[in-house]
């Protein structure tokens, strides 16, 4: 039964007359609890001329749920306290009570931007435990998918990345592309987001007529409409004079933060999981792995288009050597695998995303463990701030690229 | 309450202004006089005198009163109606989405703004970041009992009239985290809700239809809204 106010008797935290002698609508205090910690204490103690301004969990920009606290110092950032799990599902826990088919469903909405490659890291886990032997053309239609999802949220990123500097038009761009390379992967997969499509021991459906003309009419243009999508950004000098020296990361504390994926080649690492522990067919497919030095924001973008041009060289590859065959192993309903543990990592939009799977012998995992980027990368914003301006916050924040559903899991 | 109302009606009460029982509304008609135009037919209208009829709500009633001498470029010489009225068809026609995304369906609720989707030619568009400007929360992806405060303070903050479009199995139901131990099992346990949106997530098309039946909602309740409990609805144990 809900609470109800009659008319005129409410009360609101608006109305400066109005005394609030109860616990709702009474701001929480910054702390929000006695320090627990020294970290806490050092951190909620203000310095001279020092503020602090709260960001999130509603924010324009947080790229969902994330909620920083700010310490500042006029307008340069001195600290920050980022406070997360507004996001937490329990995705893990879950999985414990989950077969192993189910699980893959469970999954998926944790980089719900890259679902496919949620579904890959623990798939390729359990086919180690199963000792299952992936079919090729499976292999390849995986590649091909992936590439296309990964292509779909660099799109996302390059929309997202402009508007957090404020630039507004890139984002109507971006959509179009990321619209049609998610409509072509439901015709493939029956889901636009949340796929649900890889299968442990191959794919749940083959290549249709309706992807593969889809596919192709995009391909045909995909190249000269990318250039012209980035020519708004590249060409613009606002946008470059903006991003250039934001955000700064050098190659020694990228490693020691144990950044991966994109955030860290733009730092000078040339460490990619497709090249370095290869899986899947990418030892057989001609690609390069795009490297830059600067290691600030406007290198991080720049790396990501340059990746989604090696991506549409994969997707060409793919398509000219898909082989015939089935697209499935032979493998009973349900599925008990040996107890022992796998580790599997595959190369996300985002970097290295892990999966590490305990089995105990049942239909069930004992304990699923998933290592992901954007977490790691989030650790980054808290070296990255400190000396920034407060309107950069969310321009570093977006060139790192988290997800929150990944985040808090 | 019904037997009253059409009593007095049947009785040929044409100039009593029929007004719902107990509602507070100012029942006086608001007479927009025609000073702009002349009917196509000067006989059109009682010969341009001005009507005793002020109320739509007569013609429905009284049968001898429904007649059709004119073409519609005449319309009618007074438009008779109540503030209300008009300013509800204004808001369903303006509905100015919250920008507050919780998780998945956040991203097809910006694939349901851009480009292909331009939701800006229902009047659902410019997406405001502050509550304070905000007609409708789309509540778009899972509610964690964390973010359930937060999410019911952006509702508290949003000025009346507002609504609630649960998008989502999550917000729905709980969906495919019902079993989990940190989400909320749907959105309507802490706030109400005026359209649901099931899929997991839905498209945006499913959105786009969401945010029409809710303009045909607002255009329903026109001039006649219920007495909605202002401030908190949340039950005392959540």
């Amino acid at each position: 039964m809900a609470t109800t106010y009659p008319h005129g008797t409410h009360k609101s935290a608006d109305d400066p007359h109005v005394l609030l002698d109860d616990e709702y609508g009474q701001y929480e205090p910054i702390p929000p609890y006695p320090p627990r910690t020294e970290r806490e204490l050092e951190f909620y103690t203000p310095g001279d001329g020092e503020m602090y301004l709260n960001m999130g969990p509603q924010h324009p920009s947080t790229h969902g749920v994330l909620r920083v606290v700010l310490k500042l110092n006029g307008e340069r950032v001195v600290d920050i306290d980022p406070v997360l799990g507004y996001l937490h599902r329990g995705v893990e826990k879950l999985c414990e009570n989950a077969d192993y088919h189910q699980t893959i469903s469970q999954l998926d909405p944790l980089e719900y931007i890259s679902s496919l490659f949620c579904e890959w890291g623990p798939v390729i886990a359990y086919e180690k435990l199963l000792d299952v032997q992936v079919p090729r053309r499976a292999e390849y239609i995986r590649v091909l998918s992936g590439e296309l999802n990964r292509i779909a949220s660099h799109a996302l990123f390059m929309g997202w990345f402009a508007l957090d500097l404020g630039g507004l038009a890139p984002i109507l761009y971006s959509f179009i592309e990321r619209d049609e390379i998610v409509e072509m992967l439901a015709a493939l997969t029956g889901q636009r987001m949340l796929f649900n499509y890889f299968r442990i021991g191959g794919v749940n459906g083959d290549l249709n007529h309706d992807f593969l003309s889809r596919l192709g009419d995009w391909m045909s243009r995909a190249g000269k409409q990318i250039e012209t999508n980035l020519a708004l950004l590249n060409e613009n000098e606002i946008f470059v004079r903006r991003a250039r020296g934001l955000g700064t990361i050098d190659r020694e504390a990228a490693l020691r933060l144990c950044m991966t994926g994109p955030n860290i080649r733009a730092s000078g690492v040339p460490f990619d999981v497709r090249r370095a522990h290869p899986y899947s067919i990418y030892p057989e497919i001609d690609f390069e792995i795009p490297t830059r030095s600067e290691g600030d924001s406007l290198a991080r973008y720049l790396l990501r288009m340059d990746e989604v041009k090696q991506s549409l060289r994969i997707i060409d590859q793919c398509l000219e050597q898909m082989p015939d065959g089935p697209i499935m192993a032979k493998l009973p309903r349900l599925l008990r695998p040996r107890p022992g543990r796998a580790w599997a990592a595959i190369e996300g939009p985002r970097g290295m995303y892990g999966a590490y799977v305990i089995s105990d012998g049942t239909d069930q995992p004992f304990r699923l463990k998933i290592h992901d980027p954007s977490f790691i990368h989030l650790q980054a914003v808290g070296a990255l701030l400190p000396g920034h301006l407060l309107a950069d916050t969310m321009a570093i924040m977006a060139s790192l690229d988290p997800v929150m559903g990944g985040v808090d899991k | 309450m019904t037997n009253e109302l059409t009593r007095s009606t049947s009785a040929g009460a044409r100039t009593t202004a029929l007004t719902v029982p107990g509602s507070t509304a100012v029942s006086e008609p608001v007479v927009v006089r025609n000073e702009l135009w002349a009917p196509a037919d000067p006989l059109a209208y009682d010969g341009g005198q001005p009507t005793e009829i002020t109320h739509l709500a007569q013609l429905e009633h009284d049968m001898s009163l429904r007649r059709d001498d004119a073409r519609w470029s005449g319309v009618l010489e007074v438009i008779p109606t109540k503030a209300d009225y008009v300013i509800d068809l204004l808001r369903a026609n303006s509905l100015w989405p919250l920008l507050s995304g919780l998780a998945c369906c956040a991203i097809e609720m910006m694939s349901f703004a851009t480009s292909k989707n331009d939701v800006d030619r229902w009047g659902a568009f410019p997406f405001r970041a502050s509550p304070r400007q905000a007609d409708v929360l789309i509540v778009a992806g899972t509610l964690t009992t964390k973010m359930s405060g937060p999410l019911l303070r952006l509702w508290e903050q949003m000025p009346e009239p507002k609504w609630c479009v649960a998008m989502g199995d999550c917000t729905c139901s709980g969906g495919r985290y019902k079993r989990s131990y940190s989400t909320v099992e749907g959105i309507d346990r802490i706030m109400p809700v005026d359209v649901y949106v099931p899929g997991c997530p839905p498209r945006p098309e499913g959105l786009i239809y969401a945010m029409m039946k809710l303009q045909q909602l607002v255009k329903d309740r026109r001039g006649h809204w219920p007495e909605r409990a202002i401030g908190p609805t949340v039950p005392q144990d959540v």
